[in-house]
């Protein structure tokens, strides 16, 4: 037998990893489920407006984002069990028994990951940019749709990060998914609650410091960028959230609107009729950065805890 | 010497349980060394260290003349190995996992093109390549894991209990397949509770109890470790604590082992004593379903040295 050993180079060890988890995420029914849920979000988000009679809006696609639901789910379909599921199957022996480092696995399962969001993003968001010509005309901008597309893996890949933390931890799938889906209905009461009840700036604005929605505030935005249509007036870049789930449309807003700010109000929950009290203003530049540090800082901080866990785990099964 | 495999003072404890302890280890090259013990001796868990999946608690481990370590994986380039019962990912076709495998052992294209339909061929899922993984039955599960397992032509196979789950002629491939691999100059370390199969294929052994080497070289000379005395197996209906206190009067016998309802008798005399054995268990109400005579072999060393070690000698 002639011998074929060669010291096989990192990046095509690293490759057979992106490979074997690119077609394990791709062929799995929940991906296939999740692409289904995206579509027709995307598709509601395109006809909402058109069955309000708003027939042209040139802002549709520049502003349009797959949304938290949709991150949430690509997360939960790309994390969820590609280090989990390895031991719950007992794939992980014969993985790690192969001349590949627990550290070239996590990174390679990780860049499959975001080699399926990122196309499945791409897909999307073309979807609802040819979606948003054809039902609302025109578009303006749309040169930064990537733009929003690349915030939107950001945002995902918070979730992602999450939820890989709780998969390396317990190496079951079940609980990393309960584990991310309490985490995200946590936030959401908990942004929601404060946003109610809170009249304090320092507290309302901390909760843009957590994944998810954010405070949500209004934007002062220049005049010229409203669009009547049909004597109604839209402009969809005033209420905006500014979390880490608005990264991608914050972004675009701040490009396009450089110099306006967002106002954060509160309304007395219990004497609705009293005006809103401003807590604050802040430039929509810097809720844009914030978004994005807080974004990687969490992401981060996450992978870093999943990727140490895989790495100091034992293979007992 | 040259040796593959060698462990000094191997040492594994999860919590309070030591699994290895300070077991020493040494398997020469170009050999096929069966590794045996009974069900939780460390026979696993020594091969996980050996392949990288858990890190010792204290002593060394050279494998291909390299320290193993989790994340050394280098050191895993030359080794093939086939765990128990191995499960691979259902969502891969069967060539394709090989092909997945090769690309991380960094085999080109036409290695690829040219070693997996050898190795499909070889182990009998020809025409089957194509199909999920997931719709693997057991037996084909276990092939696609030697063809895995040679797929890099390692110096050095590790199989542990490569016939678990195979028909019997699916075992009897396992078993010329081995021989056939070890002809081209790859060592086997090969792990099994079949010690017949060991019997047939090894030609060196290590048997471990309680995670420590009891015995460790040729077949013959561990096969000959015990007394030469034969031994006579009987196997009854029902082995009663009579039956044995009967034997044992017997003057020629000198030990006894139980194994379920078989009586494994030792005897000084070379004559057939198999009349005067019988005559003792009829008496003291044994019924005989078979009986032999065989001088000692793998399974008497095993039985008498396990035994030995759980101090249960003779009764």
């Amino acid at each position: 037998m002639t011998s074929i050993r060669v010291h096989p180079s990192w990046f095509t060890r690293f490759w057979a990893i992106v490979r074997y988890q690119m077609l394990w995420n791709i062929r799995k029914k929940m991906f296939i489920a999740a692409l289904i849920i995206a579509f027709a979000l995307a598709t509601v988000n395109l006809a909402v407006p058109a069955f309000l009679k708003i027939g042209q809006n040139p802002y549709f696609a520049v502003t349009f984002s797959a949304g938290n639901l949709t991150f949430f789910l690509f997360a939960i379909v790309t994390s969820m069990n590609s280090i989990s599921g390895e031991y719950e199957s007992g794939t992980i022996v014969p993985l790690l028994t192969k001349p590949v480092s627990r550290t070239m696995v996590f990174v390679g399962k990780l860049f499959a990951g975001f080699i399926v969001i990122l196309v499945s993003y791409i897909v999307i968001f073309s979807y609802s940019t040819i979606g948003g010509i054809i039902v609302y005309g025109p578009q303006n901008n749309l040169y930064l749709v990537p733009l929003t597309l690349l915030g939107d893996i950001v945002s995902t890949f918070i979730w992602a990060a999450i939820v890989l933390a709780a998969a390396s931890i317990s190496k079951n799938s079940l609980l990393s998914l309960i584990t991310a889906l309490g985490v995200l209905i946590a936030l959401l009461i908990g942004v929601s609650v404060v946003g109610q009840l809170s009249d304090n700036p320092g507290i309302v604005n901390g909760v843009n410091y957590l994944p998810g929605t954010g405070a949500t505030g209004t934007m002062n935005v220049t005049l010229g960028h409203s669009v009547t249509v049909a004597n109604v007036t839209i402009n969809p870049a005033t209420s905006i959230s500014t979390g880490t789930d608005s990264i991608g449309a914050n972004i675009v807003k701040a490009i396009l609107f450089p110099n306006a700010s967002v106002l954060f109000y509160h309304t007395n929950a219990f004497s609705p009729t009293l005006a809103p009290n401003l807590l604050y203003t802040e430039p929509i530049s810097l809720i844009a950065l914030r978004a994005i540090g807080v974004a990687f800082l969490y992401i981060a901080v996450f992978l870093l805890i999943a990727w140490f866990a895989f790495k100091k785990s034992q293979i007992l099964e | 010497m040259d040796y593959v495999i060698e462990t000094t003072n191997l040492t594994k404890c999860f919590g309070a349980l030591t699994a290895v302890n300070k077991l020493n280890l040494k398997v020469q090259k170009n050999t096929i060394h069966g590794f045996l013990g009974p069900n939780g001796a460390g026979k696993t868990t020594t091969i996980k260290i050996l392949v990288g999946l858990l890190r010792p608690s204290e002593g060394s481990v050279k494998v291909l003349g390299q320290e193993v370590q989790v994340d050394n994986a280098d050191s895993r380039l030359g080794i093939g190995f086939m765990p128990e019962l191995p499960k691979f990912p259902k969502h891969l076709k069967g060539a394709e996992l090989l092909d997945i495998y090769g690309r991380m052992f960094g085999m080109t294209k036409e290695q690829r093109a040219q070693q997996i339909p050898r190795l499909i061929d070889l182990v009998g899922l020809k025409g089957r390549e194509n199909d999920l993984v997931g719709k693997y039955s057991k037996g084909m599960q276990q092939r696609i894991g030697i063809a895995q397992a040679l797929l890099n032509n390692p110096e050095l196979v590790i199989l542990d209990e490569p016939s678990i789950g195979l028909d019997p002629v699916g075992m009897v491939e396992v078993r010329e397949l081995v021989k056939t691999i070890s002809k081209e100059g790859i060592t086997v370390f090969l792990s099994s509770h079949l010690l017949f199969e060991v019997e047939q294929i090894c030609d060196h052994v290590t048997i471990i109890n309680k995670g420590s080497v009891l015995a460790s070289d040729t077949l013959q000379n561990v096969s000959g470790m015990i007394s030469e005395s034969p031994m006579i197996h009987i196997e009854l209906v029902d082995l009663t604590n009579e039956i044995i206190a009967a034997v044992k009067k017997l003057p020629f016998v000198t030990g006894t082992w139980k194994t379920g309802a078989t009586l494994i008798i030792q005897v000084n005399t070379r004559e057939d004593a198999r009349s005067k054995v019988s005559k003792e268990v009829t008496g003291a109400g044994g019924v005989i379903i078979g009986m032999s005579q065989k001088t000692s072999n793998l399974e008497d060393a095993f039985i008498q040295l396990v035994t030995k070690d759980q101090g249960g000698k003779a009764q």
